[in-house]
């Protein structure tokens, strides 16, 4: 009969009203994401509370925007000082290169995804700043530099 | 009551009916949509989200009151209003309660399709005079489909009017009183279901819901006729439209489901209101539900829908009913022999 | 009295016309207008409408309702993604192509992925083929559920659009697990995958795949099983076989058309010349075959991914790859089948460290530009309809 898949139609809509919502109320209630989700960089620190990175600037050059910049100054009598560890979060795609190829397990990409700001100065972050650079002893396996 | 007094109240009565309605039409909608598609719908403003829309009418109240520059600007002041108002002078035949009416009129079934024909005017002066190609579109739809599919609104009444003998809605309720064979409610639904069929689908081009929501069409035309309104004049349309599915429900509910009486038990002056209130939003619900669950038309098999289909079955049934009503005494002799 | 006078015109002692004075209550008609002029509309569709899928700009010349001529104006969503490619790393560059077909990222990653392995003579251990074929197909439904979504909001049915997504929710869901991200996957590299599947998603999937075939089907219930939406669609948008070969049509829009080509099939590449599945084709290349072609291969899809689950080998998920890859010197290509049709990317490199060209082969870009033959000759509704039919994602037609 024509017409028989409009009301078939119709059923289904009502079946599924009467099943109720699949939406989820955010921010009262927020999903579980993924471990590997990759979201802003973050710094890793050891057990001491230093810093794991060794500012070899190998972030920085793999990063296709251009987006982190290691601003570097000699410690006399060897080693490296980190001035600033700049990250622009604003301008950060996310794509997790830097996390890859860095040799000394130093930055993670971090589940933070409530990025969002009404100040443009927070879309630009120092994740470092002043401190000495862990030495470059451990080596991680995996990709060639 | 003096006769002044007695008109301030009933038109206070419209008024306040017609916004009540709107408000919750509006959020009914959004609320029967969101859960149709396995969302919530509004649910922030208030308890259950319910005073979303008065939140949009501050909104809408606050807004700009644009108007193209080279729009005609008499025509383009007056369109909304031209919508508006017929729409709200249809509840003057609607009767709610046994002595609840705003007035009884002796055709006011006809009052009521009478003025619901101005709003496809109101809406193609709307789209005409914006003086944009997009809303010339929706309005010269609208004039097509919303004209056309008068003719078996109008049609599709006569059986009922058949049945109660008079155009009075007051009349036509009563006559649905009581029962058929002691247990079926003597609602015309019965009898006049492929009338009640042809009324239901004309009524939604009636009131452009999908799948006749030709001229305006969100995901072709934007808002169609009414895309370069903005702030109150838009609200006037909008609310104008939700006032135009509750009129041409509550006449359905009138015509075919027995107004404002109970099925089988005996309606208290206080009930009817709330039983007639019911019956309607039930009929919109069913709007709403076949358009959030439905394509919509093209606007020329919309138009040989209507013309090639509506209209000569209800022709056709309005010449058979009339035969058999004719005859029914005599048929009733003969078969009882 | 002559035209003139009888219309109100005055000739003076000059010998010039000025208006007179008019009879009262007659406003002034222009000169010569005694037959009814008429004109054809021409209308701008685009670059912001709710229905044209992304940044579009369709100009339609109406004859009232009746579309006489269309034209596609393109470059609203162009970034430069193939120039930006030359100055990008070999690993670095499916960034930039995630962001081309958007709704289709990983093809496009493994289209780079093959032809650079091509040209690099790189081998890819079986079980990343297996994932990349698993990734794809899990990307082609999702692709193919927006595509069923807007189709039916383009045609004024709202509730699939809102139905795909709990299908979708738990697709993206698993490629998040996956990959890291829900759209901008950069998970396909040459050599390889990044990672393999983490422990339960396997799980996940299956549990999805539980619910998909059920899902799918309401969703052909609204729209296909729906007599006004086959009134829509049928005969409209009608692209016959011999106008979808000359203007290089690929994918869905060409089998509805007749032509029996699917490169997964014809061209195999990765798992796919051990899988099992069918290719549905149409005859007459309207808006209804175009549906029922792509919603068959919805079905297809569910298959294929429960042979790429129950068959996904042990091993390596990638060979040795190196972030200064250098690709030796030549031109290769290499296409995979794309929800939209064969996207391939042409690769030259001289020898260094980024490639010297990269071109994207825009499978939509082919399929809009019948747009012209297929809309002339309809309703404006129809123009709509068959838009969205054709499947186009305006990232990879402008880049």
């Amino acid at each position: 009969m024509w017409g028989s898949g409009i009301l078939n139609g119709m059923r289904i809509t009502m079946r599924n009203m009467l099943r109720g919502p699949i939406t989820v109320m955010y921010p009262e209630q927020k999903l579980v994401i993924p471990e590997r989700a990759r979201w802003a960089v973050a710094q890793l620190y050891d057990a001491d509370g230093n810093p794991k990175c060794t500012a070899c600037r190998i972030c920085e050059n793999e990063c296709p925007d251009h987006v982190l910049s290691v601003v570097v100054s000699p410690i006399e009598g060897g080693g490296k000082h980190i001035d600033d560890y700049v990250y622009e979060v604003g301008a950060c795609m996310m794509c997790g290169l830097c996390v890859e190829a860095c040799p000394y397990d130093a930055i993670e990409m971090s589940h933070e995804y409530e990025l969002a700001t009404r100040d443009p100065h927070d879309l630009v972050r120092v994740l470092l700043h002043d401190v000495d650079a862990a030495s470059p002893r451990r080596v991680k396996g995996g990709d060639d530099a | 009551m003096s006769t002044a007094l007695g008109v301030l109240a009933r038109f206070g009565a419209m008024i306040g009916l017609l916004l009540v309605n709107g408000v919750v039409l509006i959020y009914m909608l959004r609320k029967v949509l969101g859960r149709l598609h396995l969302r919530i719908g509004p649910n922030r403003v208030g308890p259950w989200g319910i005073l979303q829309t008065i939140n949009d009418v501050i909104k809408l109240l606050t807004k700009e009151d644009l108007r193209p520059d080279s729009a005609d600007a008499w025509l383009f002041n007056i369109a909304p209003f031209l919508i508006f108002v017929p729409s709200f002078m249809a509840y003057i035949p609607l009767v709610f309660g046994p002595t609840l009416a705003v007035t009884s009129l002796d055709t006011g079934l006809l009052l009521a399709f009478a003025l619901t024909s101005l709003v496809p005017l109101g809406v193609l002066m709307a789209g005409w005079s914006s003086n944009s190609k997009w809303s010339l579109l929706g309005g010269m739809r609208a004039a097509g489909l919303q004209i056309a599919y008068e003719v078996p609104l109008l049609l599709s009444a006569l059986g009922p009017v058949m049945m109660a003998g008079s155009l009075d809605p007051v009349k036509i309720v009563a006559a649905q009183s009581g029962v058929w064979l002691g247990f079926i409610p003597r609602w015309f639904v019965l009898p006049q279901l492929i009338a009640f069929v042809v009324y239901a689908i004309s009524s939604q081009a009636e009131t452009q819901q999908t799948p006749f929501d030709m001229s305006e069409a969100e995901s072709e035309l934007i808002t169609g006729f009414a895309n370069e309104y903005g702030g109150m004049r838009f609200s006037f349309m909008y609310l104008a439209e939700f006032s135009n599915m509750f009129v041409v429900s509550a006449i359905g509910t009138m015509l075919f489901f027995g107004g404002w009486q109970l099925p089988w038990l005996a309606t208290p002056a206080w009930l009817a209101p709330l039983v007639f209130m019911a019956k309607t939003y039930t009929g919109i619900f069913v709007m709403m539900w076949a358009r959030g669950s439905l394509p919509r038309f093209r606007v020329d098999q919309m138009l040989s829908f209507c013309w090639k289909v509506l209209i000569p079955v209800s022709l056709a049934w309005v010449v058979l009913w009339a035969c058999i009503q004719r005859l029914w005494p005599v048929i009733a002799v003969a078969v009882s022999r | 009295m002559t035209d003139e006078e009888h219309m109100g015109w005055q000739i003076t002692s000059e010998g010039t016309q000025r208006p007179g004075p008019l009879p009262r209550g007659l406003r002034r008609i222009p000169r010569g207008v005694d037959e009814l002029a008429t004109e054809h509309l021409v209308l701008n569709m685009g670059p912001q409408h709710p229905s044209t899928h992304g940044v579009l700009h369709v100009l339609v010349e109406l004859d009232g309702e009746e579309v006489i001529a269309a034209e596609a104006s393109l470059g609203y969503l162009h970034r430069g993604i193939e120039k930006l490619a030359e100055s990008r790393r070999y690993h670095q560059v499916p960034t930039l192509l995630d962001r081309a077909d958007y709704l289709s990222g990983l093809h496009t990653e493994t289209a780079w992925a093959l032809t650079v392995e091509k040209l690099a003579g790189i081998e890819v251990p079986r079980k990343a083929s297996w994932l990349r074929s698993l990734l794809m197909e899990l990307n082609r439904y999702a692709s193919h559920l927006v595509w069923i979504g807007t189709f039916g909001l383009d045609a004024g049915a709202m509730a699939p659009f809102l139905y795909i997504m709990r299908d979708r929710e738990m697709i993206l869901d698993v490629l998040e697990a996956i990959t890291g991200s829900r759209m901008m996957f950069n998970y396909v590299r040459p050599g390889g995958v990044v990672a393999d599947i983490p422990a339960g998603i396997d799980a996940k999937i299956r549990e999805w795949l539980s619910h998909a075939s059920g899902w799918l089907d309401e969703n052909d219930a609204l729209l296909g099983g729906n007599e006004i939406f086959r009134l829509r669609m049928n005969g409209t948008g009608v692209i016959d076989r011999t106008t979808a070969l000359a203007f290089g049509m690929t994918g869905g829009c060409l089998r509805a058309s007749g032509v029996d080509y699917d490169l997964r099939r014809d061209v195999p590449y990765c798992a796919y010349p051990e899988l099992e599945f069918e290719v549905p084709t149409g005859q007459r290349g309207d808006n209804w075959d175009r549906y029922v072609v792509r919603v068959g291969e919805m079905r297809q899809c569910l298959r294929l991914i429960r042979q790429l689950l129950d068959g996904m080998p042990e091993g390596e998920f990638s060979s040795k790859r190196s972030r200064a890859l250098k690709v030796p010197a030549g031109e290769s290509y290499a296409a995979v089948e794309s929800p939209r049709g064969e996207l391939g990317i042409h690769l030259v490199s001289d020898g260094g460290l980024t490639p010297y060209r990269m071109r994207l082969r825009s499978p939509a870009y082919f399929n809009l530009a019948v747009v012209d033959e297929a809309l002339a000759g309809g309703l404006i509704a129809d123009a709509i309809v068959t838009l969205g039919s054709l499947d186009i994602v305006l990232g990879e037609i402008d880049r």
